[in-house]
C-alpha cells in the first residue's frame, strides 16, 4: 500500500515517474479484472494472437504484455 | 479489532516472491483446507465475515507463523467446536465419534461445487438511501471496533473523494458478529497517496479503497 513502485520492482516492473499509479485496495466482496495495455507493433494481430500475449503477471497488474509471446499462460 | 492482519502501510515486511508459473496450490492440504472451509461454510452455522473475523483472532505471533491456509483450517476447527460439529476427542484422535453430530442433509458433491463457483454473495438488493454521491468529499471515521471491521487503519480520519457507489452490500461489522445484515451502499473511495503517507509519496499516484456507508463522514 506504502510503496506500490518499490513492489511492483519486485514482480520486474519498473515504472518511470510520469506514469500514474492507482492502488486499488479491495476490501469489500468485490473483485477487479485488470484489462493489460496493448502493447505497440500488435496492430494487425488476431484476437487468438493477442490472447496468446497475456500473462498471469499481467492480468494482477503486476507485468506488462509485450509483443512477444510467453508461452505459459498459467 | 486493530490486529496483525490489517497489514496495509506496514514495511519491512521482506519482498515479494514472485514465482514462476505458480500453482493454485502448493500441496494437496491446502486444497484440502480450501474446500472442507467452503464446504463446512455451507451448513450457515456461521457467514463468511464470522469466519474472517475468526482468523483475526489468532494470537500475533501464530498468525505470522502460519501459512495462509494453517489459518484457514485452524479458525475453520475453532468454529467448528464452538458449534458442536466436532469434539476435541475426535479432533485428538482424528477419528469421529459414532454418536458424533451428524448434519442433514449431507453436503454432495454437486451442491459443494456451486459453492465454491459461485459463492454466497454479500450484494443485498434493497432499496437504501446512499448518504453520499460520486465526486463528494468524504472522510473515513476513526474508529477502531474490538469487534470485526473492514476499514483499514492506514485511511481513518483521512479525506478522499467518492469515486464510485457499488451498490448495497451487507455490513461486514455487524454480519461477522451476527448482529444483523445492516445492508447499506459500498463507494470506491479514492485518496491522494500523500493524503494516506504524506510528503514521501509520489502527487499522482493515489488509493482506492472499498468503504461501506457507516465508515464514511461527510467533509
Amino acid at each position: 500500500m506504502i510503496d506500490p513502485r518499490g513492489v511492483l520492482r519486485e514482480f520486474g516492473l519498473e515504472l518511470s515517474n510520469d506514469v500514474e499509479v492507482r492502488v486499488w485496495d479491495s476490501t469489500a466482496e468485490l473483485r477487479y479484472l485488470v484489462l493489460p495495455e496493448r502493447p505497440a507493433g500488435t496492430e494487425k494481430m488476431s484476437e487468438e494472437q493477442l490472447a496468446a500475449l497475456v500473462t498471469r503477471d499481467s492480468m494482477i497488474g503486476v507485468g506488462k504484455v509485450t509483443a512477444q509471446a510467453q508461452g505459459a499462460r498459467a | 479489532m486493530n490486529g496483525v492482519h490489517d497489514l496495509g502501510g506496514m514495511q519491512d515486511m521482506g519482498p515479494v516472491q514472485a514465482e514462476k508459473n505458480e500453482p493454485v496450490f502448493h500441496e494437496p492440504w491446502q486444497a484440502r483446507a480450501f474446500a472442507c472451509t467452503r464446504a463446512m461454510g455451507g451448513w450457515r452455522k456461521w457467514n463468511l465475515d464470522a469466519m474472517r473475523f475468526q482468523r483475526e483472532q489468532i494470537a500475533p505471533v501464530d498468525y505470522f507463523r502460519m501459512s495462509h491456509y494453517e489459518r484457514w483450517i485452524v479458525a475453520l476447527v475453532e468454529l467448528m467446536l464452538k458449534n458442536g460439529m466436532v469434539t476435541p476427542a475426535e479432533l485428538e484422535s482424528g477419528k469421529s465419534d459414532p454418536g458424533s453430530a451428524k448434519l442433514t442433509p449431507p453436503l454432495t458433491a454437486e451442491k459443494a461445487q456451486i459453492l465454491v463457483t459461485k459463492g454466497v454473495p454479500e450484494s443485498r438488493d434493497v432499496a437504501v438511501t446512499a448518504r453520499f454521491h460520486t465526486g463528494e468529499r468524504v472522510r473515513a471515521r476513526n474508529i477502531n471496533p474490538v469487534g470485526h471491521t473492514r476499514l483499514v487503519r492506514y485511511a481513518r480520519g483521512k479525506t478522499g473523494t467518492i469515486h464510485m457507489d457499488h451498490g448495497v452490500f451487507l455490513f461486514p461489522d455487524t454480519n461477522a458478529l451476527f448482529l444483523g445484515e445492516k445492508p447499506q451502499h459500498v463507494y470506491s473511495v479514492r485518496f491522494t497517496a500523500r493524503e494516506l503517507w504524506g510528503e514521501q509519496a509520489p502527487p499522482q499516484d493515489s488509493v482506492y479503497i472499498d468503504m461501506w456507508d457507516d465508515y464514511l463522514e461527510p467533509v
